[in-house]
């Protein structure tokens, strides 16, 4: 007969503060195939898995079920226990009573006897579980990094010297990303251009980094140590190994329209190069804008190139390449400040967005640093600032807190008092949330430097003359306040990417609500994202601050280096397997699969699984019309024997109503309708 | 669409000029609305009370005569009515409890009289009539296009502001016409008209509303603050669609004239009026005899004495 064992944690009160585990741990006791009933303060200390390594050998234990926290926390950690013991750890299952039980639950008797179903169901499951083996698979050493800003390329860097080679993809002409466009940084005011420019060369030039600018991805298959990517090359028009950047072409350019990188506050012509320090220095014919690619509509910008760069016909080209791991750094974009009509964006021109005033303060930028209105270039003497101009608001906007806006606001502020000496510059503020070591101490300096925080929000923004008028709540005073501005800034929230949904739909990686890209844990595993394989860097988890953008994008680097510094990974061994003998070829499976794991063996005409891409779904298991398709560690066995064991009722019952019997019969309608026996708990 | 027209109480009383000129308006357009027959109040205030059913319950019942009565939806001019009547239908057709509980009501409301005739059995009503207001109907139905079209006596050279009051836009969410923040369909309409629009910042404000019956000098100090900024940017009317912000912003100037020594009137009109002044409508048929502050010699000015005929 086989011996099992049952372990049962307190987690100190978690647990046995609602459940009383010596009750639940006498109602197991000498049942005939337990060998080992236990209950202990703390499984997961050291003494705790010394306790089950001990039992497990001392007994030579066929199974073992932990009563304790959620798998997603302490499976592995138990597993590895079992294996090290000689126990096959898949025999090894955790029956969870704290998420599911005791921390949901207030009365003690009914979280005890649904701690009992839970544990009966796990203990069901173990006794019908078989051993099996981890699933082996060689691994691409090469690594996927989307996306440029300063996320991308440090993860990039820091890949690259370790020695693996990094595609990196971006979707715009240049590198760079948001940071690029930035002109001092918080809380040091150190140059954003001198800190990211000189990782742009690097990552441009590293022998392991081979960039692919202004591209997409197409189409990405397989799995965690091997995907395979198309990418999307669009094309520039321009030879890029050809091209000096001496400008000849632009020059010539008769098409005049506003540069992006300048938030339009300055023009371009359709040939164009984004900002001076663009990497790589190449310029990029827009055929949004071009008068056509048709030499005879105007063909300027050719015949101003000595070199023949310039190439009318070049077509996107798709190029493969083959990885292992995934860094997912595709970022952010600013809300569109048209969503807030009180602010007045659409109707007075000198409402602006952050990003805007970047370029204003920007030494580099179109107005060389001093800043100046868009509607008449004259000096501010009077700016407000917007805070939570559209976040924080779940009703209308955004419900999240953007993060960086008070400290970027403070920045603006302040930054503003410094080069208009006799200006005054007001923050209308919910609350100014600085978070982060010297960032308080910097919000205290934009104040003794001459800021106003006036606390409360702002309901409109309207031209009166050459002013615009303010209006708004001063919730410390108590009333209504209005200021007479020259500018005004509206600190808009930070969103994912624009038409990043379209790359995560091709992932298969999975989001937030709002469109972040969502990790495994939010603590304990917070740079993996949900689908193996896929790794986060930056703003397109949430909103996040330089240095934090960089720490994470290192973070990912680690992991991403960690998986490919295995020359085979192993994979849970939770797959789909065909009986072939009962496979009638009808090839519904390979329809169903949603990873591409099921494949038709045209010699011995069934439907096989590919093992490596199979992410244990169990779609065709259940779809299987001849039963022929199992699903390793659930089997029909498993999940019904555990059901049945739960609810206490008959297994044919549980067979019927699950639809598993096999022989397609209906249950009858009196027997749905019979009443079984189940705990309902308060 | 088949449309009826609903004028609501207000329209036939203190505000009998917004009715006449819409009526008149409407007829120069070459359409037709017809008042819905033996329409009943539309409940006016009663979506603010805090219960399961009777604020639905005067709604429903003129939505069903309007549906009976074979049209698809309803007109009306007055934003109280307006914003009543489009709640209540939308909370009908996405709520499924509430549609169960009004019609349960109303069919048993209807059993349970004595009708010397028995009316035919109720027909369950799930919220299908469209609730317009006017406005809306002339840019979604007629057109702005066409109405300037139509316009052959364009207000060239009249300086005017819209004001756009409370009720007409929010809750947005609900009533779904224009962005409330910055909203653009009075001035739209406006230009139409030939008028020139001005820019006016508070056309999204308060003109007091009911404060005029409880704390008067409260209404007529906001009322004081929208007209002061129209005088000052120049204008030479203000344009309503509500026939509270007309009575706030219109009656009570004599008494700002007395309390604010340095304010001059400035005249109100109601949408309708300025139309069908644009669509060359004889003076004294706007209604403007009964306005405390006399648009006549405004309004005189734009009109001219050509004849008429209505291009189809």
């Amino acid at each position: 007969m086989s011996r099992y064992g049952l372990f049962i944690c307190h987690c100190g009160k978690n647990i046995a503060g609602t459940v009383d585990v010596e009750d639940l741990t006498k109602r197991f006791e000498g049942e005939k195939d337990l060998t080992v009933v236990e209950n202990y303060a703390y499984l997961c200390s050291d003494p705790g898995q010394n306790m089950i390594a001990e039992a497990i050998k001392n007994n030579r234990l066929d199974g073992v079920v932990i009563a304790s926290c959620s798998p997603t926390l302490h499976e592995p950690t138990f597993r590895n226990v079992a294996q090290e013991c000689g126990l096959n750890k898949y025999m090894l299952e955790i029956a969870n009573i704290r998420e599911q039980c005791a921390w949901v639950h207030e009365d003690r008797e009914a979280a005890t006897d649904k701690a009992e179903a839970i544990i009966r169901g796990t203990l069901a499951r173990v006794r019908n579980a078989a051993a099996l083996e981890p699933i082996k698979s060689p691994v691409v050493k090469r690594a996927l990094v989307i996306g440029a800003g300063v996320a991308g390329i440090q993860a990039a860097l820091d890949i690259a010297n370790s020695g693996i080679e990094v595609i990196l993809v971006e979707k715009n002409p240049s590198i760079g990303g948001h940071m690029a466009q930035l002109s001092e940084t918080f809380p040091t005011l150190d140059c954003s251009q001198c800190i990211l420019t000189p990782k742009m060369v690097e990552v441009s030039r590293h022998p392991n980094v081979k960039l692919y600018t202004y591209s997409e991805i197409e189409e990405i298959s397989g799995s965690m140590g091997d995907f395979s990517v198309k990418i999307r090359q669009k094309p520039r028009y321009v030879e890029p190994d050809v091209c000096t950047s001496c400008g000849d072409c632009a020059e010539v350019c008769p098409v005049v329209v506003p540069n992006e990188f300048d938030m339009g506050l300055q023009s371009r012509k359709a040939i164009y190069i984004p900002f001076p320090q663009a990497v790589p220095a190449v310029y990029t014919l827009d055929t949004e804008h071009c008068l056509g690619l048709f030499p005879l509509a105007c063909a300027k910008c050719r015949d101003a190139c000595e070199i023949g760069a310039i190439n009318y016909d070049m077509k996107p080209k798709i190029v493969e390449e083959h990885v292992g791991a995934v860094v997912v750094a595709t970022g952010y974009d600013l809300y569109d400040m048209s969503n807030l009509g009180e602010y007045g964006y659409d109707r007075v021109a000198d409402v602006i967005d952050g990003l805007y005033f970047e370029r204003l303060l920007s030494a580099s930028g179109p107005t060389g640093g001093v800043i100046r209105r868009p509607s008449d270039g004259k000096v501010p003497k009077e700016i407000v600032f917007i805070q939570c101009a559209g976040s924080r608001e779940p009703e209308r906007h955004k419900g999240y807190c953007s993060k960086i806006c008070c400290m970027y606001t403070a920045k603006h502020a302040m930054m503003f008092q410094h080069a208009v000496p006799e200006g005054q510059s007001y923050v209308f503020y919910i609350d100014v949330r600085t978070g982060g070591r010297d960032y308080e101490e910097f919000y205290r300096r934009a104040m003794e430097d001459g800021v106003i925080y006036v606390r409360g929000k702002v309901s409109r923004v309207y031209e009166e003359g050459d002013k615009i008028v303010v209006r708004g709540a001063d919730t410390v005073a108590g009333g209504p306040v209005e200021v007479r501005a020259d500018m005004v800034v509206l600190a808009t929230p930070m969103e994912p990417s624009h038409g990043v949904e379209e790359l995560v739909g091709k992932l298969k990686i999975g989001c937030t609500a709002d469109g972040w890209v969502r990790e495994v844990h939010p603590k304990l595993r917070p740079v993996e994202a949900v689908t193996p394989g896929y790794f986060i860097a930056g703003a397109a988890q949430g909103p996040k601050d330089i240095p934090e953008t960089v720490a994470q994008a290192s973070g990912a680097a680690a992991k991403v280096v960690n998986l490919l510094s295995n020359d085979y990974i192993t994979k849970e061994p939770i797959v789909a397997v065909v009986n072939e003998d009962l496979c009638v070829g009808c090839r519904l499976c390979i329809q169903m699969c949603p990873y591409n794991a099921r494949e038709w063996v045209e010699e011995r005409g069934v439907a096989s699984v590919n093992a490596v891409l199979c992410e244990g779904c169990g779609v065709c298991a259940a779809g299987c019309p001849s039963g022929a398709t199992r699903q390793d560690g659930f089997t029909d066995a498993q999940i019904i024997s555990a059901v049945e064991a739960m609810l206490g009722g008959s297994g044919e019952m549980v067979r019927k109503i699950l639809g598993m019997s096999g022989d397609g019969e209906k249950p009858k309608e009196e027997e749905l309708d019979a009443e079984e026996p189940v705990t309902v708990l308060k | 669409m088949k449309v009826g027209y609903y004028p609501g109480c207000t329209l036939k009383g203190k505000a009998l000029a917004l009715d006449e000129t819409t009526q008149l308006a409407v007829e120069l357009l070459g359409e037709e609305l017809r008042e819905i027959p033996d329409w009943t109040c539309c409940g006016a205030t009663t979506p603010l009370t805090e219960t399961k059913i009777a604020n639905l319950i005067a709604q429903t019942r003129l939505l069903i005569k309007t549906r009976d009565a074979g049209y698809e939806a309803l007109v009306t001019t007055c934003p109280f009515c307006f914003s009543t009547l489009r709640r209540a239908n939308l909370s009908i057709r996405e709520d499924e409890l509430k549609r169960k509980r009004i019609n349960t009501y109303l069919a048993e409301d209807l059993r349970q009289r004595d009708y010397e005739t028995p009316p035919p059995p109720y027909r369950q009503y799930t919220g299908d009539i469209g609730v317009l207001h006017l406005l809306e109907w002339f840019r979604d139905t007629v057109g702005f296009d066409r109405i300037k079209r139509t316009c052959i006596n364009p207000l060239k050279g009249m300086k005017v502001v819209p004001f756009y009051g409370c009720q007409l836009l929010r809750p947005a969410e609900e009533l779904a016409m224009c962005d409330p923040e910055n909203p653009t369909i009075l001035e739209e309409f406006l230009e139409a008209t030939g008028a020139d629009v001005l820019d006016f910042p508070p056309r999204i404000d308060c003109c007091g509303s009911y404060l005029s019956v409880a704390k008067p000098e409260a209404a007529m100090r906001a009322s004081y603050k929208i007209l002061d900024a129209a005088k000052r940017i120049g204008a030479d009317a203000i344009v309503v669609t509500c026939p509270l912000c007309f009575f706030n912003l219109d009656d009570l100037q004599p008494e700002m004239m007395k309390h604010y020594p340095e304010f001059r009137p400035i005249p109100v009109l109601y949408f309708t009026q300025l139309l069908a002044l644009a669509m060359n409508a004889p003076v004294d048929k706007l209604g403007l005899e009964s306005h405390k502050i006399d648009p006549r010699p405004l309004v005189e000015k734009y009109s001219v004495n050509i004849s008429r005929e209505v291009p189809a």
